[in-house]
Protein backbone atom coordinates (compact mmCIF):
# COMPACT_ATOMS: atom_id res chain seq x y z
CA UNK A 1 0.00 0.00 0.00
CA UNK A 2 1.39 3.31 -1.07
CA UNK A 3 0.37 4.95 2.20
CA UNK A 4 2.83 2.72 3.95
CA UNK A 5 5.75 4.34 2.14
CA UNK A 6 8.64 4.93 4.46
CA UNK A 7 10.17 8.28 5.26
CA UNK A 8 12.94 7.90 2.70
CA UNK A 9 10.44 7.40 -0.13
CA UNK A 10 8.30 10.30 1.08
CA UNK A 11 11.34 12.56 1.35
CA UNK A 12 12.35 11.60 -2.17
CA UNK A 13 8.84 12.38 -3.43
CA UNK A 14 8.80 15.68 -1.55
CA UNK A 15 12.20 16.55 -3.03
CA UNK A 16 10.63 15.91 -6.43
CA UNK A 17 7.93 18.46 -5.66
CA UNK A 18 5.18 16.26 -4.23
CA UNK A 19 3.72 18.50 -1.55
CA UNK A 20 1.28 15.81 -0.51
CA UNK A 21 4.22 13.63 0.45
CA UNK A 22 5.57 16.40 2.63
CA UNK A 23 2.12 16.71 4.20
CA UNK A 24 2.30 13.05 5.15
CA UNK A 25 5.70 13.65 6.75
CA UNK A 26 4.28 16.58 8.73
CA UNK A 27 1.39 14.45 9.91
CA UNK A 28 3.66 11.54 10.75
CA UNK A 29 6.27 13.52 12.67
CA UNK A 30 4.18 16.41 13.93
CA UNK A 31 3.60 14.88 17.35
CA UNK A 32 7.31 14.30 17.93
CA UNK A 33 8.28 17.81 16.92
CA UNK A 34 5.46 19.28 18.99
CA UNK A 35 6.48 17.14 21.93
CA UNK A 36 9.96 18.65 21.83
CA UNK A 37 8.87 22.24 21.26
CA UNK A 38 6.10 22.06 23.86
CA UNK A 39 8.42 20.73 26.53
CA UNK A 40 11.28 23.02 25.61
CA UNK A 41 9.31 26.23 25.19
CA UNK A 42 5.94 25.75 26.86
CA UNK A 43 2.59 25.63 25.09
CA UNK A 44 2.43 29.28 24.02
CA UNK A 45 5.31 29.09 21.53
CA UNK A 46 5.25 25.38 20.80
CA UNK A 47 3.12 25.32 17.64
CA UNK A 48 4.87 28.28 16.05
CA UNK A 49 8.27 26.80 16.72
CA UNK A 50 7.18 23.40 15.41
CA UNK A 51 5.83 24.99 12.24
CA UNK A 52 9.08 26.92 11.88
CA UNK A 53 10.93 23.62 12.12
CA UNK A 54 8.86 21.99 9.37
CA UNK A 55 9.12 25.01 7.11
CA UNK A 56 12.90 25.08 7.66
CA UNK A 57 13.03 21.37 6.87
CA UNK A 58 11.01 21.91 3.71
CA UNK A 59 13.25 24.79 2.66
CA UNK A 60 16.39 22.74 3.25
CA UNK A 61 14.96 19.51 1.85
CA UNK A 62 17.01 19.67 -1.33
CA UNK A 63 20.19 19.62 0.75
CA UNK A 64 19.07 16.63 2.83
CA UNK A 65 21.08 13.70 1.48
CA UNK A 66 19.34 11.01 3.53
CA UNK A 67 22.63 10.11 5.21
CA UNK A 68 20.76 10.12 8.51
CA UNK A 69 17.15 9.26 9.20
CA UNK A 70 14.69 12.01 8.33
CA UNK A 71 13.46 12.01 11.93
CA UNK A 72 16.98 12.60 13.26
CA UNK A 73 17.47 15.50 10.90
CA UNK A 74 14.05 16.91 11.77
CA UNK A 75 14.65 16.63 15.52
CA UNK A 76 17.89 18.50 15.06
CA UNK A 77 16.13 21.32 13.24
CA UNK A 78 13.41 21.41 15.93
CA UNK A 79 15.97 21.53 18.74
CA UNK A 80 17.78 24.38 16.99
CA UNK A 81 14.53 26.29 16.59
CA UNK A 82 14.00 25.90 20.33
CA UNK A 83 17.52 27.18 21.01
CA UNK A 84 16.83 30.25 18.86
CA UNK A 85 13.71 31.08 20.83
CA UNK A 86 15.31 30.42 24.20
CA UNK A 87 18.20 32.68 23.24
CA UNK A 88 15.74 35.38 22.26
CA UNK A 89 14.21 35.06 25.72
CA UNK A 90 17.76 35.24 27.11
CA UNK A 91 17.24 32.08 29.13
CA UNK A 92 19.42 29.81 27.10
CA UNK A 93 23.10 29.76 27.78
CA UNK A 94 25.11 27.09 26.04
CA UNK A 95 27.83 27.45 28.65
CA UNK A 96 25.59 25.87 31.30
CA UNK A 97 27.06 22.46 31.32
CA UNK A 98 29.13 19.78 32.83
CA UNK A 99 31.32 22.01 35.01
CA UNK A 100 28.24 23.51 36.53
CA UNK A 101 27.21 20.80 38.93
CA UNK A 102 23.95 21.73 40.50
CA UNK A 103 23.61 18.76 42.73
CA UNK A 104 22.44 16.06 40.46
CA UNK A 105 22.67 13.36 43.02
CA UNK A 106 19.71 13.48 45.35
CA UNK A 107 20.50 12.89 49.01
CA UNK A 108 19.01 9.71 50.39
CA UNK A 109 16.21 11.51 52.13
CA UNK A 110 15.24 13.46 49.03
CA UNK A 111 14.03 10.71 46.78
CA UNK A 112 10.43 10.63 45.67
CA UNK A 113 8.09 8.29 47.43
CA UNK A 114 5.82 7.70 44.46
CA UNK A 115 2.69 8.32 46.35
CA UNK A 116 1.26 10.47 43.59
CA UNK A 117 -1.54 9.31 41.35
CA UNK A 118 -0.57 8.74 37.74
CA UNK A 119 -2.12 12.00 36.54
CA UNK A 120 -0.49 13.93 39.35
CA UNK A 121 2.79 12.26 38.47
CA UNK A 122 2.48 13.27 34.82
CA UNK A 123 1.77 16.83 35.85
CA UNK A 124 4.66 16.82 38.31
CA UNK A 125 7.08 15.42 35.75
CA UNK A 126 5.97 17.97 33.15
CA UNK A 127 6.59 20.73 35.67
CA UNK A 128 9.91 19.22 36.67
CA UNK A 129 11.00 19.04 33.02
CA UNK A 130 10.01 22.65 32.49
CA UNK A 131 12.17 23.71 35.42
CA UNK A 132 15.29 21.88 34.22
CA UNK A 133 18.10 23.90 32.63
CA UNK A 134 17.51 23.74 28.85
CA UNK A 135 20.42 21.42 28.03
CA UNK A 136 19.23 18.88 30.57
CA UNK A 137 15.63 19.43 29.57
CA UNK A 138 16.19 18.61 25.91
CA UNK A 139 18.31 15.61 26.80
CA UNK A 140 15.68 14.15 29.11
CA UNK A 141 12.90 14.78 26.59
CA UNK A 142 14.76 13.13 23.71
CA UNK A 143 15.91 10.20 25.81
CA UNK A 144 12.82 9.33 27.79
CA UNK A 145 9.82 11.12 26.32
CA UNK A 146 10.87 10.47 22.73
CA UNK A 147 12.66 7.22 23.56
CA UNK A 148 15.82 7.85 21.52
CA UNK A 149 19.18 6.19 22.04
CA UNK A 150 22.36 8.06 22.88
CA UNK A 151 23.85 7.73 19.41
CA UNK A 152 20.88 9.40 17.76
CA UNK A 153 20.79 12.04 20.49
CA UNK A 154 24.45 12.73 19.90
CA UNK A 155 23.69 13.45 16.24
CA UNK A 156 20.65 15.59 17.07
CA UNK A 157 22.33 17.63 19.78
CA UNK A 158 25.69 17.82 18.02
CA UNK A 159 27.47 16.77 21.19
CA UNK A 160 29.59 13.75 22.07
CA UNK A 161 27.73 10.67 23.21
CA UNK A 162 29.22 10.78 26.71
CA UNK A 163 28.32 14.44 27.13
CA UNK A 164 24.73 13.69 26.20
CA UNK A 165 24.68 10.80 28.64
CA UNK A 166 25.88 12.99 31.48
CA UNK A 167 23.16 15.51 30.72
CA UNK A 168 20.54 12.80 30.90
CA UNK A 169 21.99 11.55 34.19
CA UNK A 170 21.88 15.04 35.63
CA UNK A 171 18.35 15.60 34.38
CA UNK A 172 17.16 12.41 36.06
CA UNK A 173 18.87 13.37 39.30
CA UNK A 174 17.37 16.84 39.28
CA UNK A 175 13.92 15.46 38.53
CA UNK A 176 14.22 13.03 41.43
CA UNK A 177 15.03 15.93 43.68
CA UNK A 178 12.16 18.05 42.38
CA UNK A 179 9.69 15.21 42.83
CA UNK A 180 11.00 14.43 46.29
CA UNK A 181 10.16 17.95 47.37
CA UNK A 182 6.79 17.60 45.79
CA UNK A 183 5.91 14.29 47.39
CA UNK A 184 7.13 15.74 50.67
CA UNK A 185 4.70 18.59 50.22
CA UNK A 186 1.89 16.13 49.64
CA UNK A 187 2.54 14.29 52.85
CA UNK B 1 37.97 16.19 42.75
CA UNK B 2 38.34 14.52 46.13
CA UNK B 3 38.57 10.84 46.63
CA UNK B 4 35.26 10.91 48.46
CA UNK B 5 33.42 12.60 45.61
CA UNK B 6 35.04 10.18 43.17
CA UNK B 7 33.53 7.40 45.18
CA UNK B 8 30.13 9.07 45.28
CA UNK B 9 30.25 9.71 41.56
CA UNK B 10 31.23 6.13 40.91
CA UNK B 11 28.20 4.83 42.79
CA UNK B 12 25.95 7.32 41.15
CA UNK B 13 27.29 6.61 37.67
CA UNK B 14 26.74 2.93 38.23
CA UNK B 15 23.18 3.68 39.35
CA UNK B 16 22.54 5.79 36.25
CA UNK B 17 24.06 3.18 33.97
CA UNK B 18 21.98 0.54 35.72
CA UNK B 19 18.84 2.56 34.86
CA UNK B 20 19.99 2.70 31.23
CA UNK B 21 20.69 -1.06 31.28
CA UNK B 22 24.17 -0.06 30.28
CA UNK B 23 26.17 -2.25 32.70
CA UNK B 24 28.14 -5.32 31.76
CA UNK B 25 26.90 -8.57 33.22
CA UNK B 26 29.65 -8.53 35.85
CA UNK B 27 28.98 -4.90 36.79
CA UNK B 28 25.27 -5.57 37.02
CA UNK B 29 25.74 -8.51 39.32
CA UNK B 30 28.07 -6.61 41.60
CA UNK B 31 25.79 -3.57 41.64
CA UNK B 32 22.70 -5.63 42.39
CA UNK B 33 24.57 -7.12 45.29
CA UNK B 34 25.34 -3.64 46.62
CA UNK B 35 21.70 -2.59 46.23
CA UNK B 36 20.67 -5.68 48.18
CA UNK B 37 22.78 -4.51 51.10
CA UNK B 38 22.11 -0.75 50.81
CA UNK B 39 18.47 0.34 51.14
CA UNK B 40 19.33 3.97 50.42
CA UNK B 41 21.02 3.07 47.15
CA UNK B 42 18.11 0.83 46.22
CA UNK B 43 15.72 3.66 46.94
CA UNK B 44 17.69 6.07 44.73
CA UNK B 45 17.79 3.64 41.84
CA UNK B 46 14.04 3.10 42.07
CA UNK B 47 13.57 6.87 42.05
CA UNK B 48 15.75 7.25 38.94
CA UNK B 49 13.89 4.46 37.20
CA UNK B 50 10.66 6.13 38.24
CA UNK B 51 11.37 9.46 36.58
CA UNK B 52 12.55 7.72 33.42
CA UNK B 53 9.37 5.65 33.29
CA UNK B 54 7.18 8.67 34.05
CA UNK B 55 8.84 10.54 31.18
CA UNK B 56 8.11 7.73 28.78
CA UNK B 57 4.45 7.70 29.78
CA UNK B 58 3.83 11.38 29.11
CA UNK B 59 1.07 12.16 26.64
CA UNK B 60 1.84 12.77 22.97
CA UNK B 61 0.67 16.14 21.71
CA UNK B 62 -2.19 16.09 19.23
CA UNK B 63 -1.49 17.45 15.79
CA UNK B 64 -4.29 19.84 14.91
CA UNK B 65 -5.80 20.69 11.55
CA UNK B 66 -4.60 24.22 11.81
CA UNK B 67 -1.08 23.02 12.43
CA UNK B 68 -0.69 20.98 9.24
CA UNK B 69 -2.62 23.49 7.21
CA UNK B 70 -0.35 26.20 8.53
CA UNK B 71 2.77 24.29 7.57
CA UNK B 72 1.49 23.55 4.08
CA UNK B 73 0.40 27.12 3.58
CA UNK B 74 3.84 28.34 4.51
CA UNK B 75 5.66 25.74 2.41
CA UNK B 76 3.46 26.61 -0.57
CA UNK B 77 4.53 30.22 -0.12
CA UNK B 78 8.15 29.05 -0.08
CA UNK B 79 7.78 27.25 -3.40
CA UNK B 80 5.98 30.25 -4.90
CA UNK B 81 4.05 27.98 -7.18
CA UNK B 82 2.72 29.65 -10.30
CA UNK B 83 -0.98 30.27 -10.25
CA UNK B 84 -2.73 27.49 -12.05
CA UNK B 85 -5.04 29.63 -14.08
CA UNK B 86 -4.73 27.29 -17.02
CA UNK B 87 -6.46 24.56 -15.06
CA UNK B 88 -9.57 26.63 -14.62
CA UNK B 89 -11.93 25.97 -17.48
CA UNK B 90 -12.98 29.12 -19.26
CA UNK B 91 -16.72 29.66 -19.19
CA UNK B 92 -18.37 27.88 -22.06
CA UNK B 93 -20.90 30.61 -22.58
CA UNK B 94 -18.05 33.05 -22.87
CA UNK B 95 -16.78 31.38 -26.02
CA UNK B 96 -19.33 33.34 -27.97
CA UNK B 97 -18.33 36.56 -26.39
CA UNK B 98 -14.57 36.98 -26.38
CA UNK B 99 -14.65 40.18 -24.38
CA UNK B 100 -16.68 38.59 -21.62
CA UNK B 101 -14.46 35.56 -21.56
CA UNK B 102 -11.36 37.68 -21.27
CA UNK B 103 -12.93 39.80 -18.55
CA UNK B 104 -13.86 36.65 -16.71
CA UNK B 105 -10.29 35.35 -16.86
CA UNK B 106 -9.02 38.73 -15.71
CA UNK B 107 -11.37 38.47 -12.77
CA UNK B 108 -9.97 35.06 -12.03
CA UNK B 109 -6.44 36.31 -12.11
CA UNK B 110 -7.24 39.29 -9.92
CA UNK B 111 -8.75 37.06 -7.34
CA UNK B 112 -5.77 34.73 -7.16
CA UNK B 113 -4.61 36.41 -4.00
CA UNK B 114 -7.73 35.02 -2.43
CA UNK B 115 -7.59 31.76 -4.28
CA UNK B 116 -4.28 30.86 -2.71
CA UNK B 117 -5.50 31.70 0.73
CA UNK B 118 -6.35 28.45 2.44
CA UNK B 119 -9.91 27.86 3.44
CA UNK B 120 -8.96 25.56 6.22
CA UNK B 121 -11.12 22.57 6.79
CA UNK B 122 -11.20 20.28 9.71
CA UNK B 123 -9.26 17.11 10.21
CA UNK B 124 -8.57 14.42 12.62
CA UNK B 125 -5.33 12.74 13.44
CA UNK B 126 -6.07 11.05 16.68
CA UNK B 127 -4.42 7.89 15.42
CA UNK B 128 -1.68 7.37 12.89
CA UNK B 129 -4.08 6.07 10.29
CA UNK B 130 -6.90 8.40 11.15
CA UNK B 131 -8.55 10.65 8.69
CA UNK B 132 -6.54 13.68 7.92
CA UNK B 133 -8.36 16.45 6.25
CA UNK B 134 -5.41 18.62 5.54
CA UNK B 135 -6.67 21.79 4.07
CA UNK B 136 -7.99 23.51 1.11
CA UNK B 137 -4.65 25.00 0.73
CA UNK B 138 -2.42 27.24 -1.20
CA UNK B 139 -0.71 25.32 -3.94
CA UNK B 140 -3.31 22.61 -3.78
CA UNK B 141 -5.70 24.70 -5.79
CA UNK B 142 -8.53 26.53 -4.19
CA UNK B 143 -9.76 28.15 -7.31
CA UNK B 144 -12.53 30.38 -8.31
CA UNK B 145 -14.30 29.05 -11.30
CA UNK B 146 -17.49 29.19 -13.18
CA UNK B 147 -19.96 26.60 -12.09
CA UNK B 148 -21.01 23.88 -14.50
CA UNK B 149 -23.89 25.06 -16.58
CA UNK B 150 -23.79 28.52 -15.13
CA UNK B 151 -22.90 30.98 -17.85
CA UNK B 152 -20.60 33.72 -16.73
CA UNK B 153 -22.79 36.51 -17.89
CA UNK B 154 -25.69 35.59 -15.67
CA UNK B 155 -24.02 33.95 -12.70
CA UNK B 156 -21.86 36.93 -11.90
CA UNK B 157 -24.76 39.18 -11.09
CA UNK B 158 -27.43 36.86 -9.76
CA UNK B 159 -25.98 33.92 -7.84
CA UNK B 160 -22.79 33.87 -5.79
CA UNK B 161 -19.83 32.44 -7.64
CA UNK B 162 -18.99 28.89 -6.66
CA UNK B 163 -15.69 28.36 -4.95
CA UNK B 164 -13.59 25.40 -5.95
CA UNK B 165 -12.95 23.64 -2.68
CA UNK B 166 -10.52 20.78 -2.48
CA UNK B 167 -10.93 18.26 0.28
CA UNK B 168 -7.71 16.48 1.13
CA UNK B 169 -7.75 13.46 3.37
CA UNK B 170 -5.02 11.16 4.60
CA UNK B 171 -6.22 7.57 4.66
CA UNK B 172 -3.17 5.40 4.05
CA UNK B 173 -4.94 2.06 4.25
CA UNK B 174 -8.14 2.90 2.41
CA UNK B 175 -9.15 1.30 -0.88
CA UNK B 176 -11.71 4.01 -1.54
CA UNK B 177 -12.79 7.25 0.07
CA UNK B 178 -16.02 9.10 -0.66
CA UNK B 179 -17.26 12.40 0.65
CA UNK B 180 -20.84 12.72 1.82
CA UNK B 181 -22.48 15.87 2.99
CA UNK B 182 -24.96 18.62 2.45
CA UNK B 183 -23.37 19.25 -0.94
CA UNK B 184 -24.39 15.89 -2.40
CA UNK B 185 -27.46 14.86 -0.47
CA UNK B 186 -25.34 12.54 1.71
CA UNK B 187 -25.13 10.07 -1.12
CA UNK B 188 -21.92 8.02 -0.86
CA UNK B 189 -22.06 7.19 -4.56
CA UNK B 190 -21.79 10.74 -5.82
CA UNK B 191 -18.44 12.15 -4.69
CA UNK B 192 -15.42 9.88 -4.74
CA UNK B 193 -11.93 11.02 -3.83
CA UNK B 194 -8.90 10.09 -5.91
CA UNK B 195 -5.67 8.93 -4.35
CA UNK B 196 -3.22 11.60 -5.41
CA UNK B 197 -0.16 10.36 -3.53
CA UNK B 198 0.96 8.42 -0.51
CA UNK B 199 -2.42 7.72 0.99
CA UNK B 200 -3.55 11.26 0.32
CA UNK B 201 -7.05 11.32 -1.16
CA UNK B 202 -8.46 14.37 -2.81
CA UNK B 203 -11.51 15.74 -4.55
CA UNK B 204 -12.31 19.21 -5.82
CA UNK B 205 -15.87 20.44 -5.52
CA UNK B 206 -17.53 23.60 -6.83
CA UNK B 207 -19.47 24.87 -3.84
CA UNK B 208 -21.46 28.00 -3.43
CA UNK B 209 -20.62 30.01 -0.34
CA UNK B 210 -22.37 28.58 2.67
CA UNK B 211 -22.15 26.12 5.49
CA UNK B 212 -21.86 22.42 4.78
CA UNK B 213 -21.75 19.43 7.07
CA UNK B 214 -19.94 16.39 5.80
CA UNK B 215 -18.22 13.13 6.61
CA UNK B 216 -16.06 10.66 4.75
CA UNK B 217 -16.92 7.09 3.88
CA UNK B 218 -13.90 4.80 3.83
CA UNK B 219 -14.03 1.57 1.82
CA UNK B 220 -17.72 2.04 1.30
CA UNK B 221 -18.69 1.29 4.86
CA UNK B 222 -16.78 3.19 7.51
CA UNK B 223 -18.23 6.64 8.12
CA UNK B 224 -15.54 8.83 9.55
CA UNK B 225 -16.36 11.98 11.44
CA UNK B 226 -13.87 14.43 12.78
CA UNK B 227 -13.65 14.69 16.57
CA UNK B 228 -10.85 17.24 16.34
CA UNK B 229 -12.70 19.56 14.00
CA UNK B 230 -12.71 23.21 14.85
CA UNK B 231 -16.41 23.22 14.24
CA UNK B 232 -18.66 20.21 14.45
CA UNK B 233 -22.31 19.43 14.57
CA UNK B 234 -24.26 16.51 16.00
CA UNK B 235 -25.51 14.30 13.23
CA UNK B 236 -28.44 13.02 15.25
CA UNK B 237 -27.02 9.48 15.15
CA UNK B 238 -24.45 9.80 17.90
CA UNK B 239 -21.61 10.98 15.70
CA UNK B 240 -20.25 14.35 14.82
CA UNK B 241 -20.15 15.87 11.39
CA UNK B 242 -17.36 18.14 10.35
CA UNK B 243 -18.48 21.57 9.29
CA UNK B 244 -17.11 23.34 6.26
CA UNK B 245 -17.61 27.05 5.86
CA UNK B 246 -17.18 28.18 2.27
CA UNK B 247 -16.54 31.88 2.17
CA UNK B 248 -17.45 34.10 -0.76
CA UNK B 249 -14.59 35.35 -2.88
CA UNK B 250 -12.89 38.28 -1.28
CA UNK B 251 -14.33 37.62 2.15
CA UNK B 252 -11.94 38.36 4.99
CA UNK B 253 -10.70 35.17 6.58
Amino acid sequence: MEGGRDDAALVQAAQDGDQGAFGVLVARHGASVLSVTTRMLGPADAEDAAQDAFVAAFTALASFKQESKFSTWLYRIAVNKCHDRLRARRVFDVSIDEEHDDGWEPPDDETPHWELEQSEMAEAIERGIRDLPPLYRESFVLRHVEGLDYDEMSAILDAPRDTVKMRVYKARGLLCRALAHLSGAYR
Amino acid sequence: MTHLSMHRDDTHLLAQRFVDQDLTAAERESFADRMGRDGGLRHRVIALQGVAAAGSRLARPTVSAAFVAGVLERTAAVTKRPARVSRIAPPEAGQADTAKARRSLDDQRRSLAFLWTPHTMQWNLAQAAAVLLLAVAAGFGVARTIGPGAPAATSAAATPMPVMVRLVVLQPDARSVNAVGDFNGWDPGRTSLQQVSSGVWSVTLPLEPGRYEYMFVVDGQRWVGDPAAIEQADDGFGSRNAVLEVLPHGAPL
